[in-house]
C-alpha cells in the first residue's frame, strides 16, 4: 500500500439534484475496497466522509439553483485542483431545470402554501455558468464506467478520453436494427452525445436525448424527420425540452417549435 | 397553523442541506426538537403539468436516483388508473420483481454502508472493512447489493434509472435464463440474509436502544394475503383504513417555516411514521415463512414500537425480498414479450407503493389527449419529520446525562433509523445541540 499522504485526494459533493449520480461510486462493490487503497476518499457525505479540502480531484453532481448552492460551488472550486461536472444536473441543469421556462412566482405557488418562505433563484442552472470547470461527464444518470476511467486516467496523469460521438454509431456498433428506418420512431439517437452503450434503442424504445447534444448535431435534418415521421410542432417541442432540456442546442431547438394550445 | 391540504413537492430528500436543532432547557427539558430540511425546492409538481401521461413515469424516477423505482411505479399505477389501463399479470409480476430488487439493493446498503458503522463505532463502511473480523460479512454485503443492482439491470437495463419499463408495460423482458442465474445467486445469499438478521438483532439488542419506545401511528400499505410492495390499502395499526387511490383526502401536509419539506399527518390522527418496521408490525404474517422463522429465533415480534430495532425489521424483509425474488423468478418462467395497448381517456387517480424506506403516494388528473392538468406526490421522507421530532422530545430527556459528541450521534441514529434517503441519513447531518447552563 503507498503512503496515505500520497494518495490523490478525491472528494464527492452533491448540488441541487437527486443523488442518481453519486449513487455509481456506491455501485462500485467490487472495485470499492481496491479503490480505497490507492486513493483517500476526503469528501463524500453520502458515504460518511467530511474532510476538508484542498482535493484533488472533485466530482460535482446537481445542479445551481439557490443562493447556498451557488456559495458552496465557488468554495468547491477554490478548494479543487481538478472539477469535474456529472451528469445532466451539473453539467445542463438538470430535469428541474424545466421550471427555468416558467415564473419562479407561479411554480411557488403551485407547490407551495406559503410561497414566501421559499427561497431560490429562478432558474436552475449547469455549474460551469457559475465557476469553471475542467471535465464534463453526461448521462442522466452518469455512467459508472465513465467515473471509472476518468479516475484512472487522472491517477495516470493522461487526458481522460470524453466521446463526442453520437448515439447513433454505438447502435451499429451493437448492430441494432435502426428504429427510426424499421419503424418509423423519432429516435433521438441521431443527435444525442454517446456513452450509454445505445441502451434505450436495444430496447425497442427510442433514445430520448439523456447524454444530451453530440458534437454538430444536425437539428434541422432531425425536425425535418420528425414532420415527415408525422409529429407535430408541439411533440418535437417536447422532444427538446425533456430531460435535457438546458443545453443549448436543445434549448434553443425547442424554442424553434412553438407548441400549440391543446384542448381539453 | 391549521392542517391544510397541499400539493407537495419532493424536496423532503435534504442531503446535505438538512440540520437537526435541539435546544435542551436547563432543567433538562426539550426546548426545541426541530429537523429543519434545505434542499432547494425542485417544483416537479409544477412542471409536470402539461407534459404528456408517458412522460410522467419517465421523469419523476429522477426525483430520486435512490428510490427511482418507488417513483416510477406509483406514477405508472397512478396515470394508468386514470386512464382506465389494465396491465397483465406478467407486467404486474415484472414491476414486483423490479421492486424487490431495489429493495435488496437498498437494504444491504443502509444495514451495513449506513446504520451498522454507528453501531459499532466507525466513520464508514470502508473503515468498517479495515478490522479483519468484520472483512468478510462487509464484502458478503457489497456482494448482495451488486446482486440487488444485476438484478434491476436485467429487468430494467441500467441500475440506477429504469430503461424498459413504459405506461401499459415492458419494452423488453430478461430471458428465462437470465432470471435462472440470477435465481441461483438469490439462493446462495440466503445465508446471508439469516446472518445479517443476526447481526442486526444483536445491535440492536444493546443498551440504550432496545430501551427507548415510542407507540405511534404506524402506517403502511396492506394486504390480508401478499406482503405489500407495489399494491395494497392504506392501513395503520390505531385502526386506519382506506383504498391507496384516496391518499389525498387522509395525509394532510403542512408548511412549516425553517423547512423546505412540508410535514405530513394523518387526518383526525396526527403525526404518522413509515418504513419497514411500520410495514412488517402490519403485515407480519405474509413474510415469507423463513423471515418469520428467522423473526422467531432473533427474539423479534410484534407488535414493536422501538424505533432502533428498524434495522432488524430491515433484515427480516431483506430475507423476505430475497424468497420473494426467488418465487416471483418461478412463476414468471419465461416472459414474453406483450404489445402495449391502451388509450388516451380523461381521468384523475392516486397510487401508493412502498419505497423501501416508506410508502410513496402519486397521482393526478389527466385530460382526454393525455396531457396532465394537475400532478401530486408525497415522498417517504416528508411523512417521517413531524414523527422524528416527537422522537427526539421522546428519547433525549432519556439520554441527557450522555456528552454533547454521544448524544449528537444518537441523534443521528434516530434519522438514520428511518433512512430517510441513504444520502440524507448519512453524516451529511449538520448537529447543533444547545445546553442552557
Amino acid at each position: 500500500m503507498t503512503d496515505r499522504a500520497e494518495k490523490p485526494r478525491l472528494a464527492v459533493f452533491k448540488f441541487t439534484s437527486c443523488s442518481g449520480c453519486q449513487l455509481p461510486f456506491l455501485n462500485m462493490e467490487t472495485e470499492i475496497l481496491d479503490l480505497a487503497e490507492s486513493i483517500e476518499v476526503a469528501y463524500f457525505a453520502m458515504a460518511g466522509a467530511s474532510q476538508p479540502g484542498p482535493y484533488d480531484l472533485a466530482f460535482v453532481e446537481g445542479g445551481i439553483s439557490c443562493q447556498e448552492d451557488a456559495r458552496r460551488i465557488r468554495k468547491v472550486r477554490e478548494e479543487s485542483r481538478i472539477l469535474v461536472a456529472i451528469g445532466n444536473c451539473a453539467v445542463y441543469g438538470g430535469p428541474q431545470a424545466l421550471r427555468n421556462f416558467l415564473p419562479l412566482e407561479e411554480l411557488k405557488r403551485a407547490v407551495y402554501p406559503q410561497p414566501e418562505l421559499i427561497h431560490c433563484f429562478p432558474t436552475c442552472q449547469g455549474i460551469a455558468d457559475y465557476v469553471s470547470v475542467d471535465g464534463f461527464l453526461n448521462g442522466c444518470p452518469v455512467d459508472h464506467g465513465h467515473l471509472q476511467d476518468y479516475i484512472v486516467s487522472v491517477m495516470l496523469g493522461k487526458a481522460p478520453e470524453v466521446s463526442t460521438r453520437s448515439v447513433c454509431l454505438e447502435c451499429k456498433m451493437k448492430e441494432n436494427v435502426c428504429l427510426i428506418v424499421a419503424e418509423g420512431v423519432a429516435c433521438m439517437g441521431v443527435l444525442t452525445g454517446s456513452g450509454c452503450g445505445a441502451l434505450c434503442p436495444s430496447f425497442d424504445r427510442g433514445c430520448y436525448g439523456c447524454f444530451g447534444p453530440s458534437a454538430d448535431p444536425n437539428l434541422k435534418s432531425f425536425a425535418n424527420l420528425c414532420r415527415e415521421l408525422g409529429l407535430t410542432e408541439e411533440e418535437i417541442h417536447r422532444k427538446f425540452r425533456y430531460i435535457v432540456n438546458n443545453a443549448e442546442a436543445f434549448r434553443e431547438e425547442a424554442e424553434r417549435h412553438v407548441p400549440q394550445p391543446v384542448e381539453s | 397553523m391549521s392542517d391544510r391540504r397541499l400539493y407537495v413537492d419532493y424536496l423532503a430528500r435534504m442531503e446535505g442541506d438538512g440540520a437537526m436543532d435541539i435546544v435542551i432547557g436547563e432543567n433538562g427539558e426539550i426546548k426545541k426538537a426541530a429537523w429543519e430540511v434545505w434542499e432547494p425546492p425542485r417544483f416537479f409538481e409544477a412542471f409536470l403539468i402539461g407534459r404528456k401521461v408517458e412522460e410522467a413515469p419517465e421523469l419523476v424516477q429522477r426525483i430520486c436516483g435512490i428510490c427511482p423505482h418507488a417513483h416510477h411505479i406509483s406514477s405508472l399505477r397512478a396515470m394508468e388508473r386514470a386512464m382506465g389501463v389494465k396491465v397483465s399479470e406478467q407486467t404486474r409480476l415484472l414491476r414486483e420483481l423490479m421492486h424487490y430488487s431495489d429493495w435488496i439493493m437498498s437494504h444491504a446498503l443502509h444495514i451495513y454502508c449506513l446504520a451498522a458503522p454507528d453501531f459499532v463505532g466507525y466513520e464508514s463502511v470502508v473503515a468498517m472493512a479495515g478490522n479483519p473480523d468484520l472483512l468478510p460479512i462487509v464484502g458478503k454485503a457489497l456482494g448482495a447489493k451488486r446482486l440487488g443492482n444485476d438484478m434491476i439491470v436485467a429487468i430494467c437495463g441500467h441500475e440506477i434509472q429504469n430503461r424498459t419499463s413504459v405506461l401499459g408495460g415492458y419494452t423488453a423482458v430478461p430471458s428465462k435464463a437470465t432470471l435462472q442465474a440470477l435465481k441461483d445467486r438469490l439462493k446462495a445469499s440466503k445465508e446471508f440474509g439469516y446472518e445479517t438478521a443476526k447481526l442486526a438483532a444483536q445491535l440492536a439488542n444493546a443498551e440504550p436502544y432496545k430501551s427507548l419506545e415510542r407507540k405511534a401511528e404506524y402506517v403502511s400499505l396492506y394486504d390480508p394475503k401478499r406482503y405489500p410492495i407495489n399494491e395494497g390499502k392504506l392501513y395503520s395499526n390505531d385502526g386506519f383504513e382506506a383504498p391507496d387511490e384516496e391518499y389525498p383526502i387522509w395525509i394532510l401536509e403542512k408548511h412549516v417555516p425553517n423547512c423546505n419539506c412540508k410535514h405530513a399527518t394523518l387526518k383526525g390522527k396526527g403525526n404518522l411514521v413509515v418504513g419497514p418496521l411500520m410495514r412488517v408490525n402490519n403485515n407480519f404474517g405474509t413474510l415469507s415463512a423463513d423471515a418469520r422463522k428467522i423473526a422467531a429465533e432473533v427474539g423479534f415480534s410484534v407488535p414493536c414500537f422501538k424505533p432502533f430495532m428498524s434495522i432488524v425489521a430491515r433484515a427480516l424483509e431483506l430475507v423476505h425480498a430475497i424468497d420473494s425474488a426467488i418465487e416471483l423468478i418461478d412463476v414468471l418462467g419465461e416472459p414474453k414479450l406483450e404489445p402495449i395497448k391502451y388509450e388516451y381517456k380523461a381521468g384523475e387517480s392516486y397510487a401508493v407503493t412502498e419505497a423501501a424506506r416508506g410508502i410513496c403516494c402519486h397521482g393526478g388528473r389527466v385530460d382526454k389527449n393525455g396531457v396532465i392538468q394537475k400532478y401530486d406526490l408525497i415522498a417517504p421522507t416528508a411523512r417521517n419529520i413531524a414523527s422524528l421530532e416527537d422522537d427526539f422530545r421522546a428519547f433525549v430527556p432519556k439520554l441527557v446525562n450522555l456528552p454533547d459528541d454521544d448524544l449528537k450521534l444518537k441523534c443521528e441514529m434516530m434519522i438514520r433509523n428511518y433512512d430517510p434517503c441513504q444520502s440524507c441519513a448519512t453524516h451529511s447531518i449538520k448537529v447543533n445541540l444547545h445546553r442552557e447552563k
